[in-house]
């Protein structure tokens, strides 16, 4: 883990974006600003939103993925060989619609999707851990319509393929976690062992970062896209080589912990859901306390990082900050419990 | 000088034509006799399809100067609206009108009962809130049960082979997630708006038929929820599904807030099934002017012969009837008829008095300039930035915000779960054009206030938070005016 700090905490990755700003995203995609203009916005927003998380006292910040459109097309829009006929939308957090007609360039070294000057830029602005997030392969090929594979989990492992030289790269340029989300699996639990293979090519060959993965009930539009419990992951994901698990639970209640204690699961950490974030009112710290110590009683605290649920997209910024502003507080108070100390001056509650 | 005809097509030619020649040859003349200045002067002739309604034949409207530095000299001048309502207009009182509204500004003729402010808070809506806490104080006054007020003297929630497709496509959804175990015990239905429980029977006898046939047990699992704001509405209905009543729970809930109420169901509801309760919400309008932006101002106020004669009938000065519809609206007839005997012996004498009231009632306007949308709040949760496509794209128009569907339909959808669908039927307006072409509100239906829902503006809200919302005619009654809106949620 790469905050020594015992519990340390953690954002899931998206940070709240405001109405001004979907206007602003909408207006490019609607070619009434440049796209020059919308990255210097965006550059703005992005330092705005590692101030946000730094004074709220979060140990691994990210960048809110604020210059993303959505979870899938940022990175379909730069993925080599998928193409997006129709680039314009009504509504910048739209889905497009893209197509694979042919099979993706996975042996060409420089078809690559340049995440990693986004992680540059963010490293540059903070001294803290940064956590780098994108969505999956597996996830990203629910949303391409596929005319290239007659299989279509070789349409996933294709992705896999181009994201590891990108999670290489990120490694290399300093991410402190990589982490592979994968928004859709809870609506395919049948496809778990599919993604673990695909999942374990990404991170083929990573060493320094954490390595997650994220999977939640989905948050597009601050709603469930499915419904049903964690245990369709299990034992499957244990074999995927990773180190974190980022799960969501505060929306839920914390009954799939025990999934832990079934299934014992050596050194593999779980980044904690202790925020839901289709709520936007936001959790008093003792209650951040109390979902801790329910972890507590089947992990130990270095096998534990705190974060919200999901990301914070949909929850408007003064909620947002003082969410994290919680959470850090609770996360905080244990641990001073733990260590028999008391929190330091601005973690008190 | 602007002319502009908002009638529809049928009412300006053919055989159920207007004869509005007449009229707008009076009005121009009023016009250019007069001392207005022309270039600042338009006139609005509506087809008013509501024989009870908030207008008189003419009306003036003053549009405020739209001055974006404050403190800047009024460059804008003084500029009007002239509403006619071709359907009662005469053409020499049409004339007659115009020449005494622009000379003089009625101020005297007519007695103010609030002060000017938006639609959505007139007090139009708390005769309207009266109407649903008081109807059967109301039905027994008049005779006749709410219903008969609709259009075609009945709601269209009653058609058993509309609720028969709807099931099917329910136990459809069910099967695929009974199939992958994501299907919850509890199967929740709401409704909101009752009726008369129509609706709710057909649609529960139907699914218990059906469910036998299918034999998956999903009726016993069923909790069918019955909201409403009229306690008197919900014992109706309550009493046309008792023998459904293992499965039924009956709420009094405030519409424009569904989850205070139902936070329980949130992500829960397989199917909301709404029945002509937007059209009968809060609303605003704006009116887009030369580009600029202006908010509808509205005041209630009653002509002085029917305030002269209002006050007269209760024993009150014609300066106090403001205060005593005020506590008319606060505490209902009853109450009032205690407070004060003297004017009401009977509860029957506040009834037919504020009967008496609401069908005097006038509603005037004024256009003030909307500097800023992104800080109008359309609803709640919706700021007024939503509405900037809808009004960019369409040009001068007039039209209605919903404010109060906004709310109810954005408090809605969080209690969907995510296979869920809301259907909704009411009276929409589906495209912004539609404005241009017929008078979509306010009328009265018999205590109660009808509006057009805007149906473009409930499409972006639903689509901002991620659901498909669509229209189609209503399936099962021809030459209806009622549509089907359906939500679902995408991707």
């Amino acid at each position: 883990m790469p905050a020594t700090k015992l519990l340390a905490t953690s954002v899931v990755g998206s940070y709240s974006v405001p109405e001004w700003l979907e206007r602003l995203k909408t207006d490019f995609y609607q070619r009434r600003i440049s796209g020059q203009y919308l990255e210097d916005i965006h550059e703005v927003a992005i330092k705005a939103a590692l101030k946000d998380q730094e004074t709220a006292g979060v140990d691994v910040v990210s960048d809110g993925e604020l210059r993303r459109d959505n979870d899938v097309d940022y990175f379909l829009a730069r993925m080599p060989g998928v193409e997006i006929p129709h680039a314009a939308k009504t509504f910048y957090y739209d889905y497009y619609d893209a197509y694979v007609r042919h099979a993706l360039p996975v042996d060409d070294d420089s078809a690559t999707l340049g995440l990693v000057n986004d992680l540059r830029f963010t490293l540059q602005y903070t001294d803290r851990p940064v956590k780098f997030s994108f969505t999956g392969p597996f996830s990203l090929a629910r949303r391409v319509k596929n005319e290239a594979y007659s299989n279509p989990d070789d349409l996933v492992l294709a992705f896999a393929h181009i994201l590891n030289r990108e999670a290489r790269a990120l490694a290399e340029a300093g991410a402190a976690v990589l982490q592979i989300d994968e928004p859709f699996l809870a609506g395919y639990p049948e496809e778990v062992g599919l993604a673990v293979k695909a999942i374990n090519l990404v991170y083929d060959g990573i060493q320094g970062p954490t390595r997650a993965v994220h999977v939640c009930y989905g948050n597009r539009y601050a709603r469930p896209v499915w419904e049903g419990h964690y245990e369709f992951l299990f034992p499957a994901i244990l074999d995927a080589q990773v180190d974190q698990l980022v799960l969501e639970f505060a929306r839920k209640g914390y009954d799939d912990l025990g999934l832990f204690k079934k299934y014992p699961a050596g050194t593999l950490t779980l980044g904690l859901g202790v925020i839901d974030v289709k709520n936007p009112a936001p959790e008093p710290p003792e209650l951040i306390v109390s979902r801790v110590r329910q972890a507590l009683n089947v992990l130990p605290p270095d096998r534990l990082m705190i974060n919200p649920d999901c990301g914070l997209r949909h929850v408007p910024a003064d909620m947002a900050r003082a969410k994290l502003r919680a959470m850090s507080e609770g996360a905080a108070l244990v641990r001073a419990e733990l260590l028999g100390s008391t929190p330091p001056e601005g973690e008190q509650p | 000088m602007l002319i502009e005809l908002r009638a529809s097509d049928d009412r300006l030619r053919g055989p159920k034509a207007v004869d509005a020649a007449p009229i707008l040859t009076a009005a121009y003349r009023a016009a250019v006799d007069g001392r207005a200045d022309l270039s600042r002067l338009r006139f609005v002739c509506d087809y008013i399809q509501y024989r009870q309604n908030f207008r008189d034949p003419v009306e003036l409207r003053r549009v405020e100067p739209w001055n974006i530095e404050p403190g800047s000299p009024a460059a804008d001048g003084e500029s009007f609206e002239i509403a006619i309502d071709l359907r009662r207009a005469r053409p020499d009182a049409v004339d007659a009108g115009i020449k005494a509204s622009i000379t003089d500004p009625r101020e005297c003729d007519r007695l103010p009962l609030e002060k000017w402010g938006p639609g959505s808070r007139s007090l139009i809506w708390g005769f309207n809130t009266l109407y649903w806490k008081a109807l059967s104080l109301w039905e027994q006054s008049t005779g006749k049960g709410y219903e008969s007020a609709l259009p075609g003297g009945e709601s269209d929630a009653r058609n058993a082979e509309a609720a028969r497709e709807l099931i099917l496509r329910l136990f459809a959804l069910w099967d695929g997630l009974a199939s992958r175990r994501a299907l919850p015990e509890e199967l929740y239905v709401l409704e909101l708006g009752v009726g008369n429980g129509n609706q709710a029977r057909v649609f529960l006898d139907e699914l218990r038929r059906l469910d036998r046939e299918h034999g998956r047990g999903y009726f016993r699992r069923l909790h069918y929820l019955m909201g409403d704001y009229s306690p008197h509405v919900l014992e109706l209905a309550r009493k046309n599904v008792a023998h459904h009543s293992e499965h039924i729970s009956s709420l009094v809930l405030d519409a424009l807030r569904p989850t205070q109420t139902l936070g329980f169901l949130r992500y829960k509801a397989f199917l909301v099934y709404i029945s002509n309760v937007y059209d009968n919400l809060p609303t605003d309008e704006i009116v887009r002017i030369g580009g600029h932006l202006f908010q509808v101002e509205t005041r209630a106020v009653l002509a002085r012969s029917a305030a002269e004669s209002l006050s007269a009938s209760v024993k009150v000065k014609r300066a106090d009837l403001p205060d005593l519809i005020a506590r008319l609206l606060r505490v209902g007839p009853e109450l009032l008829c205690e407070m004060l005997p003297e004017s009401f012996p009977k509860p029957v004498d506040a009834v037919t008095f504020w009967r008496s009231a609401w069908e005097a009632l006038r509603l005037e306007e004024r256009y003030a300039p909307l500097l800023e949308l992104d800080t109008y709040q359309v609803a709640p949760d919706v700021g007024g930035e939503l509405l900037r496509p809808i009004v960019e794209a369409n040009g001068d128009v007039r039209m209605h915000i919903s404010n109060g569907a906004a709310a109810s339909f954005t408090d809605t959808l969080p209690l969907l779960h995510p296979h869920g669908v809301l259907l909704c039927h009411d009276l929409f307006v589906t495209d912004v054009h539609q404005y241009l072409n017929g008078f979509r509100g306010p009328g009265k239906y018999d205590g109660s206030v009808v509006n057009w829902v805007n149906g473009r503006l409930l499409q972006a809200i639903g689509s901002r938070r991620g659901f498909d919302v669509s229209f189609a005619p209503f399936a099962y009654r021809t030459g209806a005016n009622i549509m089907t809106m359906t939500a679902r949620a995408r991707d």
